[in-house]
């Protein structure tokens, strides 16, 4: 069956957009620019030699795990994501709802602390060491590539089911009752009639985590995987030349990665989607319980081991003698104002995200045009490149500008760095969403003489929302975890959990730094049911 | 409809609660402060100067060689007066790039000659000595070698945890460079690389790795596990002071310093001598159980007299120069991969 069959294909409209939507368009693309523009100048006028540099070993092997690593935590978070998503929005899986939330929260843990949970719990003398030694398995310690891979694999999973399910969420159940009322079988289903509407949220959430895995140190260097960032991060006080330069690498290759998917998603148009009345539940028959057995697997290994090991932390805090924990400072009552700093910066950066990248998203998948892919993949550069590198590039922009305007170590500076950091999260589920807005509606509107403002609040963005706040959602998870963004250009004195788990854990104050985590954990899950699933399952 | 309410909100939150979320904006008389050490292990003895000297401070934590990074990046616009680096190669990085003003000799000659840089950039506060931490299930006491350079033998390989991207095994392995030549540093890493060591980010992972008992041993600085075990008492790991001055107790310090161009520079020093006086030399010693640096100070008694252990202190100077090499020896090692 042919992509379009029973949905309209979005119409192509290209050259049409309007000249504000490109200078608008112009000028996010420049800022989103930032860090590539400092990395190219730092490159520039340093005395790296970039043509040795590129083609030494020392860069090559590297290289060569950063794209093997990337590449296949991609594919398999999108098989497990989108296997994850579909049971928990569009089956009768049991506690349905329940799982769409704790399945989103690995996605919470800070990397560097989230390894070292999930390790002390699964590595050798972990939580899981004794249980599993009465059944005769002693765990071995994940490490290189299978353990690098694994670790990523668990906690990445959520960019990709979080778009998919909102995906599935805004689509007509329609056509698969139809093809199971034709007798199809539900592997046959899923092949002709919803895979072919939900590959662009998989392809985007896909294209996220393999950005995700170009820039991430904690979970490399914790199991011992030999990759580009680890090269930028251990040379970035000593050599920074070579760090700067292999930094500029990373971001070439977001480039070209955002390129070859763009030309993909070319090939493959957008499928337009009117949301039905009801939700389908497919019935899962006898495969009900396992199926429920196999989602409770894998939330208990990516969220529960971490938090296992977090919880056994904190209760040895409470409870040992001689803890701070224990004799009534740094209890629950110190994380108030950190807490309430991590929700605020959150919620605000994910609203300014969305709002910025949206008229990218018009540019590339309304009126596809080839600029808005160029502004979309430097959107997608930010994602790649270690927060330290975009924490450092909007520095040295920052200090060119009048110190009079005060915006240096700003709040302003602040979610500026967070959404060139970020962004792409929102971007891609933005695309998705606007893609997904049938042609045919907003020309009926048009001929009914609804102005531009109008069709765009009354028709687009009703139909959007499921798809934008997926988007949103996930700046706002990565946003109260970020750290090193945090740490350099937040206002002084300006405390979130993620700054509390680091420095505690810095200094060996384990007991802390798991109840800081713990209480980071719950408050994401938290917004994650309020402003994500229930806002998805309403609407749907 | 609902949804407009939710973006009106959080709307609102970015136009009027963002400022309000400032608690605290660095004015031009406060003394700025950039530390790599943590919050947990510093901020007492800041509020006591504070409360002391009646001068408002603000400081900005975060590891120190990105803070070295951040100040160097800012130039002339730094707002920093004071850098307090956790490791010996950021603030040597800052000085050899000229970000760091001279101190005054009568704070410079606080401090035995070698804990300051010669040419006075920064000073040396407090120290940590490098360890053998390991787990009393696991392992025999005298079973443990004499020297940081026995752990290559056979009966060590893949015992020993590491941390090789970490600044202070870095600074360590510098300091076997400059001590026994680059041939035998080489030799004594791949001698480590050999045996497959389990390798992890930081001290901090190393020091619960080995109380878990996933690894029995572990090259890290010693104060690591005093503070896992004030949580703690519980768990099974203690220190070995490698004896008589071997490397492998080499003395690493803490350095402050004072950023060139800071227009509040009488008080950033006045900071300094605070942090070299003895109530602070007292804090470090007592609370975070390091080595005090003054002469005359006590040590923390749960602590082996310095001169048992530990004869060697890193030439600073030489540190800063060299440690680019030294992470490329490393990385040919291939404890990396």
């Amino acid at each position: 069956m042919p992509p379009s069959a029973g949905a309209i294909p979005a119409a192509r409209v290209p050259g049409s957009a309007p000249l504000a939507l490109r200078v608008v368009c112009g000028v996010v693309g420049l800022l989103f620019a930032a860090p590539l523009g400092y990395l190219a100048w730092r490159t520039l006028t340093g005395d790296e030699s970039l043509a040795s540099l590129y083609t030494s070993g020392t860069t090559l092997v590297p290289l060569r795990n950063t794209l093997v690593l990337a590449a296949t935590t991609a594919a398999s978070t999108a098989v497990v994501g989108t296997a994850l998503a579909w049971l928990t929005t569009r089956t009768d899986l049991p506690l349905r709802r329940l799982w769409a939330v704790l399945a989103a929260l690995p996605l919470v843990f800070p990397s560097f602390v989230g390894a070292l949970a999930l390790l002390a719990a699964v590595g050798p003398g972990g939580l899981l060491d004794g249980p599993l030694g009465w059944v005769g398995v002693s765990p071995s310690r994940p490490e290189g590539f299978a353990g690098a891979w694994l670790v990523l694999t668990l906690f990445t999973t959520p960019y990709v089911l979080l778009p998919v399910s909102a995906r599935l969420a805004a689509l007509p159940p329609s056509l698969e009752e139809s093809a199971r009322l034709l007798g199809r079988r539900p592997a046959a289903v899923f092949a002709t009639v919803v895979w072919p509407q939900v590959r662009g949220a998989v392809g985007a959430g896909s294209l996220l985590v393999f950005l995700y895995a170009l820039s991430d140190f904690g979970v490399v260097v914790l199991l011992r995987y030999d990759t580009l960032t680890r090269v930028i991060y251990t040379n970035r006080a000593l050599d920074r030349d070579r760090s700067v330069a292999l930094s500029l690498l990373l971001a070439v290759l977001a480039l070209a990665v955002v390129a070859g998917e763009r030309t993909l998603a070319r090939r493959h148009p957008p499928v337009e989607g009117v949301r039905g009345r009801r939700s389908l539940q497919v019935p899962l028959g006898h495969w009900r319980w396992p199926a429920v057995a196999l989602v409770a697997a894998w939330v208990a290994v990516a969220l529960g081991g971490p938090l296992a090991s977090l919880g056994l932390w904190a209760w040895r805090g409470f409870t040992g003698e001689g803890s701070s924990l224990a004799s009534g400072s740094g209890g629950l009552g110190d994380l108030v104002e950190p807490a309430a700093n991590t929700v605020g910066i959150g919620l605000v950066t994910a609203v300014v995200a969305v709002a910025v990248v949206l008229p990218l998203a018009y540019l590339s998948a309304r009126h596809r045009a080839r600029a808005g892919d160029v502004a979309t993949g430097l959107v997608a550069s930010g994602f790649a490149l270690p927060g330290l590198v975009i924490a450092l590039a909007v520095v040295f922009w920052s200090v060119q500008l009048p110190p009079g305007w005060g915006l240096y170590q700003s709040f302003v500076m602040l979610v500026f760095a967070y959404v060139v950091h970020l962004g792409v999260q929102s971007l891609r589920a933005a695309q998705v969403a606007v893609g997904s807005v049938p042609r045919r509606l907003d020309e009926s509107a048009r001929m009914l003489g609804a102005g531009r403002a109008r069709r765009f609040a009354t028709v687009d963005l009703p139909l959007m929302v499921p798809g934008l706040a997926a988007g949103g959602g996930l700046v706002l998870l990565s946003t109260m975890k970020e750290l090193p963004i945090t740490l350099l250009t937040a206002p002084t004195g300006f405390e979130t959990l993620a700054t509390r788990i680091w420095a505690d854990a810095e200094a060996v104050f384990l007991a802390e730094a798991a109840l800081a985590s713990v209480v980071l954990v719950a408050l994401s899950g938290a917004l994650t049911w309020l402003l994500v699933v229930r806002r998805s399952d309403r609407l749907a | 409809m609902r949804v407009r309410h939710t973006m009106v909100g959080a709307l609102a939150v970015l136009t009027l609660g963002a400022p309000a979320l400032a608690g605290c904006g660095s004015d031009g008389d406060r003394l700025v402060v950039y530390s790599g050490r943590t919050e947990n292990l510093i901020k007492p003895l800041l509020d006591d100067f504070a409360a002391e000297s009646g001068i408002g401070i603000d400081v900005r934590y975060d590891d120190s060689a990105n803070l070295a990074l951040l100040i160097d990046e800012e130039g002339d616009a730094s707002p920093a007066d004071v850098f307090i680096s956790q490791s010996p190669g950021a603030v040597g990085y800052l000085d050899a790039a000229g970000r760091l003003a001279a101190l005054s000799e009568d704070i410079v000659g606080m401090v035995p000659e070698g804990d300051a840089a010669a040419d006075g950039g920064w000073v040396g506060v407090s120290g940590r000595v490098r360890t053998l931490v390991y787990n009393t299930d696991l392992v025999d006491a005298a079973d443990l070698p004499p020297s940081v350079l026995d752990l290559t033998a056979p009966r060590y390989a893949g015992q020993v945890a590491l941390a090789p991207t970490n600044g202070s095994f870095q600074d360590f392995v510098t300091v076997l460079r400059d001590q026994l030549g680059d041939d035998e540093a080489a030799a004594w890493l791949e001698g480590m690389a050999a045996g497959d060591p389990p390798t992890f980010s930081d001290n901090t992972a190393i020091v619960e790795a080995v109380s878990r008992g996933e690894v029995p041993m572990g090259l890290v600085n010693h104060y690591y596990a005093f503070r896992a075990k004030a949580e703690d008492p519980g768990l099974p790991i203690e220190n070995h002071y490698f004896p008589d001055g071997d490397l492998g107790s080499t003395l690493l310090v803490t350095g402050a310093s004072v950023i060139a161009g800071s227009d509040l520079d009488d008080e950033a020093e006045q900071l300094i001598e605070f942090l070299l006086g003895a109530e602070a030399q007292r804090y470090f010693s007592d609370e975070t159980f390091e080595y005090p640096l003054v002469a005359g100070a006590t040590v923390n008694p749960a602590l082996p007299p310095f001169d048992e252990i530990s004869a060697t202190r890193v030439d600073l100077d030489e540190l800063g120069g060299g440690l680019e090499r030294t992470t490329e020896m490393i990385d040919e090692s291939g404890l990396n991969r």
